[in-house]
């Protein structure tokens, strides 16, 4: 009976030990995760300034707005380009602030960059670039600013929950208590 | 800074209200500007008109004098820079500067290739396509306008003009941007000030709003929960806490409560089986 029952131990804390070393595996593997994403916002960002520098210099590797527009017709007025420019600063801001206060993982950065090109290019060939220039350039900057801390602060706190989490398993050898 | 609540309530509220009204302030501003410029070229299309309407009568009697006399008039007006008529060949035939006239002009200048710039020129331009901008000789800006003086009915009918010939020649009028530039500056000084005042009240409200009803409440929690715990004796709960962390310091107060009356309890209990 005392064999039964020590044998019993041993699976007990051979089972505990390894969900243990998975669930600190496991941290491990999501600091790294979490660490790398940290940087997506920033990297959008930069994306987004060397975007800004090629409209400043007026898409010199595009065809001139003439020539597209003959193939495919007239560009929106600059009018309307720039409600939709509002409209989508908006829409974006506010959408980024509800995944904050939900504490969402979203990864959108880089598509932000995509429309915000969309931008400068229907205004480039709409041959107004250079007058909302600065306007593209302050909604995509307040946009990713804002989505860059938003990642930056959900990975801080992510990084911060797993390192509590295996200083407690290394501490006391035990899973910590779920929340 | 961003670790703190202050940091982390302020900073996603800040960046995205100061961002939001500088995207708004910009592309209104561009499009008070586009309002303006049309404006100013809708004003000195007008103008053109008024001022070939005016010489039309004298063209047609053919009475130079009078004709120079009306363009020089109109370019003595404040805020007008020039006036002038070309001929077919672009020769200045009456201009309100005198050191103009029978001077040639260069069709490949800016405003002229507009037209010219095919071998067969534009004789029906757009009022937007017929306005230019530039700097004169003076560094002052310019928005000028050129009207095409076109063979009408009575003017071929008179023998002066052949009815194939389209353009007698054109009318040039520049007017001096310095008005608008200065509205325009003045729009932007208004505009940066009212950005300034409206965000420094909505980020100064929000702050205001959140020191007084989160940070001095949660504050001044902390101060009773660690006094609590560093003192022997047990202070009340602070007066006037919001509802939910007045929750909090009563729960705290009657757990520390509790514990001080079974320590108190179980002292006595060892007191009486010691003696």
């Amino acid at each position: 009976m005392k064999d039964i029952q020590k044998q019993q131990w041993v699976t007990d804390v051979t089972s505990v030990r390894t969900d243990t070393d998975l669930f600190q595996q496991g941290c491990v593997k999501e600091i790294t995760r979490l660490n790398s994403l940290s940087t997506r916002g920033v990297l959008a960002l930069s994306l987004f300034l060397v975007v800004s520098i090629l409209a400043w210099y007026g898409f010199f590797f595009l065809p001139e707005p003439d020539a597209v527009t003959a193939v495919i017709g007239k560009p929106p007025s600059s009018r309307i380009i720039s409600v939709v420019l509002l409209l989508y600063t908006f829409s974006a801001i506010i959408l980024s602030l509800s995944r904050m206060t939900a504490n969402m993982e979203h990864r959108s950065s880089f598509s932000h960059v995509g429309y915000l090109t969309a931008f400068f290019i229907f205004y480039y060939f709409g041959k107004s670039l250079e007058d909302n220039y600065w306007a593209v350039f302050g909604s995509g900057f307040t946009i990713l600013g804002v989505e860059s801390y938003r990642i930056w602060t959900f990975c801080a706190e992510g990084i911060s929950k797993n390192r509590e989490d295996l200083e407690y398993v290394t501490r006391t050898g035990r899973l910590p208590p779920r929340e | 800074m961003f670790a703190t609540l202050a940091g982390k309530a302020l900073v996603p509220v800040g960046l995205a209200v100061t961002g939001f009204m500088v995207v708004c302030c910009l592309v209104l501003y561009s499009v008070i500007r586009e309002d303006l410029h049309r404006g100013e070229i809708v004003h000195a299309t007008n103008l053109a008109d008024t001022i070939l309407k005016s010489t039309r009568y004298a063209m047609h009697k053919s009475d130079r004098e009078t004709l120079a006399t009306i363009i020089r008039n109109v370019g003595e007006q404040r805020g007008v820079d020039h006036v002038r008529i070309f001929n077919k060949k672009g020769v200045v035939t009456f201009s309100a500067k005198q050191d103009e006239i029978n001077r040639q002009v260069d069709k490949k200048t800016e405003g002229c290739i507009v037209c010219h710039k095919e071998g067969v020129p534009v004789t029906n331009p757009g009022t937007m396509q017929q306005a230019r901008t530039f700097k004169n000789q003076n560094g002052m800006g310019v928005m000028a306008i050129t009207a095409p003086i076109y063979n009408e009915p009575d003017c071929s009918s008179s023998m002066c003009h052949p009815p194939a010939q389209k353009v007698l020649g054109t009318l040039d009028i520049g007017l001096l941007r310095s008005e608008l530039d200065r509205s325009l500056a003045m729009l932007r000084v208004q505009m940066t000030i009212f950005t300034l005042m409206s965000l420094i009240l909505t980020i100064g409200g929000v702050a205001a709003l959140l020191r007084k009803n989160v940070f001095l409440p949660v504050h001044r929690l902390r101060i009773y929960v660690e006094s609590s715990v560093h003192s022997d004796s047990l202070p009340e709960p602070p007066p006037h806490l919001p509802h939910d962390l007045d929750i909090i310091a009563t729960v705290f107060y009657n757990i520390k409560k509790g514990a001080a009356d079974s320590k108190h309890n179980s002292e006595q209990s060892d007191d009486k089986s010691s003696s």
